[in-house]
């Protein structure tokens, strides 16, 4: 009973691909999860096994699901690469010099769009690869997010974000202003906010469409990652010793109190996956511990001890009946959920 | 402890005053390590190593109550970014715009946590054109910066001046930054030694270089931008400086560039290390004094219209 591994052990495989795990993804089929390396190699784990998939000259730097069953990765190579789910690497574009930091994609049987992050720019193309339009913002993008109907893409940035239509010519976005370093953004489902996380250890959000500002802070570190439920009713954050939880509902977050779950005293919380069907957030520390907590029952269950490296990668499968998860020392495991127990 | 950090080189110069020279002859003399070199993208001379990293120089400013807090965002990016490679490298070496300020960079690796916790500033190097300098220093507030930033200086382009020119220059340099160390150059071929691995950030270092006390302060040319330095055999309150060095910091941080101390605090056998860049400071204790040696406390400040007396007056009322 007291075997925090007792998940792993019982539900889990895990392989040691010995490097840094930058991010690790599923496929939109679920037959597949990828796990990008800073060697810069894929590794993709299938029912049969594990395939190494070399990619990037040097880290992969950023990963996520193609529009079909493969995978998109961007590296410190410049290069923004489509992975085909037999493993097969074609370039959709190369940048040079500069480092290709985001990519993201929105699947759509006619309107699949991919998009990538270099320097200043967002490049957006559609399914198939072709180039869309380049979106230009003041300064280095530092993160990107299609809101859930693919209809507008968000950038983080300097003093803001950036909200763009995709199918739009328009040359100026919706810029919504608040000074500082914005590290990073996410849309809420419904697409009734936007949310950036700072480098003052804090995160902002405007409302939409009106755009009022909303300021969470009192975190101890910075927010690598976060994300809303699928129901959007909380913002699911890192940074903390605990999972940090803003409502979005009852007229929060602003005037509430955030509820923090699963608290474990002097580590922080690195990585959070929301998961795709219920109100349940997966939460991976840098003591490499990882937790699932269940937010309405606040039960709280261990899934990975600590120990092998901080948690650097923390994905759920289209479903949710598995989580895959990697750290920096380069530790990946998946975890299956979905068998009675 | 620093030994598990990633030293960090800052590679600072005006316009052609040769910088990517010097760092190509850094990065191909047979060293056997490996940098990676962050440039920026205005750079005339292609950079001859495998980890080039090319980024703009993105200054923020912090919203931590500093006024004079900027950062360098694409360096905190970029040294997050470094750390996911497999391929491990030596040291990173920053090279600045020819008209970038230092404290941007300088101050990055005293205020972003994940930054603290891969790497350690080790020093500021400033090449400077020897030819050119004292134009540069009519025409151009960073020139004067840069050298008053600079651990080290390398005077380049010897081979273009008089020895009375080199000896101008030289004053010049003294004049606003009495405690860089100066290396004479020509095309940049300084040892790697003199440049690399000097660990002038770290706190048991801070005063090393630093010239006898004794003499006093140059005021041959009306510089605005000059260095002082002050010192006491008096051991002194830890408390009162505290609230000295803060309240000088908060007020005239602006103005001060670097700040250098050794200080003897009465009752401690340790000495206290003291540095800041503008208003970010950084302090501890480290080495006991030696038995023979007299426990002299000394502080230095590079700045601009430093008021010596009244500088003076606050460090001797720090007194124990």
């Amino acid at each position: 009973m007291n075997d925090l591994d007792a998940l792993l052990k019982a539900r889990g495989v895990s392989e040691n691909l010995d490097a840094y795990i930058t991010a690790c993804v599923f496929n939109r089929t679920g037959t597949l999860a990828a796990f990008a390396l800073g060697d810069g190699t894929l590794r993709l784990k299938s029912v049969a096994g594990w395939q190494n998939v070399p990619a990037h000259q040097g880290a992969v730097l950023c990963l996520a699901p193609d529009t079909g069953d493969g995978f998109v990765t961007g590296g410190d190579d410049g290069r923004f690469l489509r992975i085909s789910a037999a493993g097969t690497v074609t370039e959709i574009s190369s940048f040079g010099m500069k480092w290709v930091e985001h990519v993201a994609s929105f699947a759509h049987p006619k309107s699949g769009l991919l998009a990538c992050s270099v320097g200043k720019f967002i490049h957006l193309f559609s399914a198939d690869g072709t180039k869309l339009r380049s979106l230009t913002h003041p300064s280095t993008v530092s993160g990107i997010a299609f809101d859930t109907k693919g209809k507008r893409i968000a950038a983080s940035h300097y003093n803001g974000a950036s909200l763009w239509f995709t199918a739009s010519s328009s040359e100026t976005p919706r810029l919504l202003e608040w000074k500082g370093s914005h590290l990073g953004v996410a849309i809420h489902p419904a697409g009734e906010a936007i949310v950036t996380a700072m480098q003052e250890n804090a995160l902002h959000g405007w409302t939409l469409p009106e755009g009022k500002h909303m300021r969470m802070s009192g975190y101890p570190s910075k927010t690598e990652s976060f994300g809303f439920t699928k129901s959007g009713k909380w913002l699911a954050t890192a940074g903390a010793d605990a999972v940090v939880l803003w409502p979005f509902f009852g007229g929060g977050p602003m005037g509430k109190s955030a509820t923090e779950l699963g608290v474990t005293a002097g580590t922080f919380a690195k990585r959070i996956a929301c998961h795709p069907e219920f109100e349940v957030v997966a939460v991976g520390f840098d003591d490499g511990s990882v937790i699932v907590v269940d937010i309405l029952k606040e039960k709280i269950l261990p899934v990975c001890a600590p120990g092998r490296g901080a948690v650097t990668a923390l994905s759920w499968n289209p479903t949710g009946s598995h989580l895959a998860l990697g750290t920096e020392a380069g530790f990946a495991a998946l975890v299956d959920f979905s068998k009675a127990g | 402890m620093s030994d598990t950090l990633i030293p960090v080189t800052v590679l600072t110069g005006y316009l052609g005053a040769g910088k990517t020279t010097l760092l190509n002859r850094i990065l191909t003399e047979n060293h056997g390590k490996k940098y990676a070199v962050i440039i920026n993208e205005f750079g005339e001379l292609g950079v001859d190593n495998d980890l080039v990293v090319d980024s703009d120089e993105e200054v923020f400013e912090m919203n931590n109550g500093c006024i004079c807090c900027t950062v360098r965002g694409d360096l905190i990016r970029i040294v997050g970014g470094l750390m996911k490679r497999a391929q491990k490298f030596d040291g990173i070496i920053v090279e600045t715009t020819g008209l970038a300020n230092p404290a941007p960079v300088a101050q990055t690796f005293f205020v972003d946590e994940d930054v603290k916790a891969k790497t350690r500033l080790d020093a500021i190097v400033t090449v400077v054109d020897a030819k050119h300098f004292l134009t540069r220093l009519e025409d151009s507030p960073e020139a004067a910066d840069q050298v008053a930033f600079a651990d080290v200086v390398v005077l380049n382009k010897l081979d273009l001046v008089t020895p009375a020119e080199l000896d101008a220059v030289k004053t010049r340099i003294r004049a606003i930054n009495r405690y860089a160390e100066i290396h004479e150059a020509t095309r940049g071929d300084v040892p790697i030694t003199k440049l690399l691995g000097l660990a002038a950030f770290d706190l048991n270092r801070v005063l090393e270089t630093v010239p006898d006390f004794l003499e006093e302060d140059s005021h041959t040319h009306n510089e605005h931008l000059t260095s002082i330095s002050l010192s006491t055999t008096a051991p002194l309150s830890a408390e009162k400086f505290n609230a000295w060095i803060s309240h000088i910091l908060q007020t005239q941080g602006a103005d001060i560039l670097r700040t250098k101390g050794i200080l003897s605090y009465a009752g401690e056998d340790r000495r206290f290390a003291f540095q800041a860049v503008h208003m970010i400071a950084d302090g501890d204790f480290v080495a006991p004094w030696k038995p023979t040696e007299p426990r002299t406390s000394r502080i230095v400040f590079i700045g601009r219209d430093l008021n010596r007396p009244q500088l003076r007056r606050g460090f001797e009322s720090c007194v124990a």
